[in-house]
């Protein structure tokens, strides 16, 4: 039985990614750092991307509206150049969010449990379009706050953590970002004192 | 047999207290000795009843398991899945947006038009784009409008022949023909109407884009293809973001 729940769970989680498909190396990269914060302790802060969810959903409404309002063409311009504008400016807010906040990042976190010491996280990645360079980054999400920590980060080349084949070592992978993140919660009580 | 005799003395023995702490500590074990048919399975009532009850312990240890896992995939593939529809529905009404931004620019109820018939040839084919534009210019005779006849659905492109306009009140009657049709429009104009007002009228052509409107034509006459090409759009649009 036991060997029967290995093969099980080996099966379930073998990740495989087509080498040549540099955007789906990224993104089951970026999924496996979320696995391993978020087990960390760390829990994930969706308020942001809650924010951008119901964004979307206000700006599909403004368009739903507009095309689907009960008056004929020239009686309902006005209301038309109305939601037009709407529109405009939601989707000019959506950005604005998208450029300033989340640039690169790809999991915020609320503090630990418990913690007076310490701040959310953003962690963001970097993976650049023809280079195999995979940089991971932790900041804290606060960066105004005494108890905030110094970023850290990490390079390191995505063939250290892939087989030929396309398979995820997650070992290898889970000791590089489980160390940086003990070095980031390292550096702060480092800092404090 | 001595084995046996030694268990029934109620387990107090180092040895059966060493199995039974072995016994709750590796489950699994436990559970690959049950399933295959050992000598060890035809002993005593009380070694069944422990291995039976950290038999379940495992099972329910491994049910809560695979119960948080499928949990946690849901949720997370529900979040994915909800910002993957939003991106696309996104998409979907910005061109909406643009399409009514159009509207609104060149004042008219359609601002793109695709020719039908071969009715204007040799100006404007069957398949060719044309840009409307409306605006409170006076109508004259020579400029090419589009308008719509009350009981056909269609709109019709010809260029306009006749104006009889009242001086004082600004209002016309327009009589329109097909550059390659032989009489003028009475007979498309609806039953006892000889002219045609302005409220008629959808706008003048201003522009035009040639071939480009086969497109729409062989989607209109064969309606699978659009389905076929819709569906092969949102196909393309969910396996290339993962």
């Amino acid at each position: 039985m036991e060997e029967e729940k290995k093969a099980e769970s080996t099966n379930k989680n073998v990740k495989k990614v087509n080498l040549l498909d540099h955007n789906s190396i990224k993104h089951m990269l970026d999924e496996s750092v979320s696995d391993i914060v978020t087990s960390r302790g760390y829990k994930e802060d969706v308020r942001l991307s809650n924010t951008k969810l119901i964004l979307g959903t206000v700006i599909i409404a403004v368009a739903l509206v507009a095309q689907f309002y009960n008056k004929k063409f020239p009686e309902n311009r006005d209301f038309l150049i109305g939601c037009i504008a709407l529109y405009v400016v939601l989707n000019g807010v959506m950005q604005l969010i998208m450029y300033t906040k989340e640039k690169n990042a790809i999991l915020f976190t609320y503090p630990l449990e418990g913690s007076f010491t310490s701040t959310g996280l953003v962690v963001s990645s970097k993976l650049p379009r023809f280079s195999d360079e995979y940089t991971l980054t932790i900041d804290s999400a606060d960066p105004k706050s005494i108890s905030a920590g110094k970023s850290v980060q990490f390079t390191k080349s995505v063939t250290q953590w892939f087989t030929k084949e396309g398979v995820l070592v997650e070992g290898l992978f889970w000791k590089d970002v489980e160390a940086l993140v003990k070095d980031y919660a390292k550096e702060e009580p480092k800092k404090k004192k | 047999m001595s084995f046996v005799n030694r268990f029934s003395d109620s387990g107090k023995t180092p040895w059966s207290n060493q199995l039974n702490r072995a016994f709750i500590t590796r489950p699994s074990l436990t559970l690959r000795v049950l399933s295959s048919p050992p000598p060890l399975l035809r002993l005593k009532q009380g070694w069944c009843l422990l291995s039976e009850l950290s038999r379940r312990e495992s099972e329910s240890q491994k049910m809560g398991l695979v119960g948080e896992t499928i949990d946690s995939i849901k949720s997370i593939q529900i979040r994915q899945h909800l910002t993957q529809a939003i991106s696309l529905g996104m998409i979907v009404t910005s061109a909406l947006i643009i399409w009514k931004a159009l509207m609104c620019v060149t004042g008219s109820e359609s601002p793109v038009v695709v020719v039908l018939s071969g009715s204007m040839e040799p100006g404007f084919k069957r398949g060719d784009i044309l840009f409307l534009h409306m605006s409170k210019d006076p109508i004259r005779a020579g400029e090419i409008v589009v308008f719509n006849v009350d009981g056909r659905d269609i709109p019709i492109v010809h260029r306009v022949i006749k104006v009889h306009e009242r001086e004082n009140t600004g209002e016309v009657d327009v009589l329109t023909k097909g550059d390659n049709n032989y009489g003028d429009d009475r007979l498309l104009y609806a039953e006892g109407q000889q002219w045609l007002h302005r409220h008629h009228i959808m706008g003048r052509a201003v522009g035009f884009l040639p071939y480009v409107g086969w497109v729409t034509i062989i989607m209109t006459e064969k309606p699978i293809i659009k389905y076929i090409l819709i569906g092969a759009l949102g196909l393309l649009v969910i396996t290339s973001k993962d």
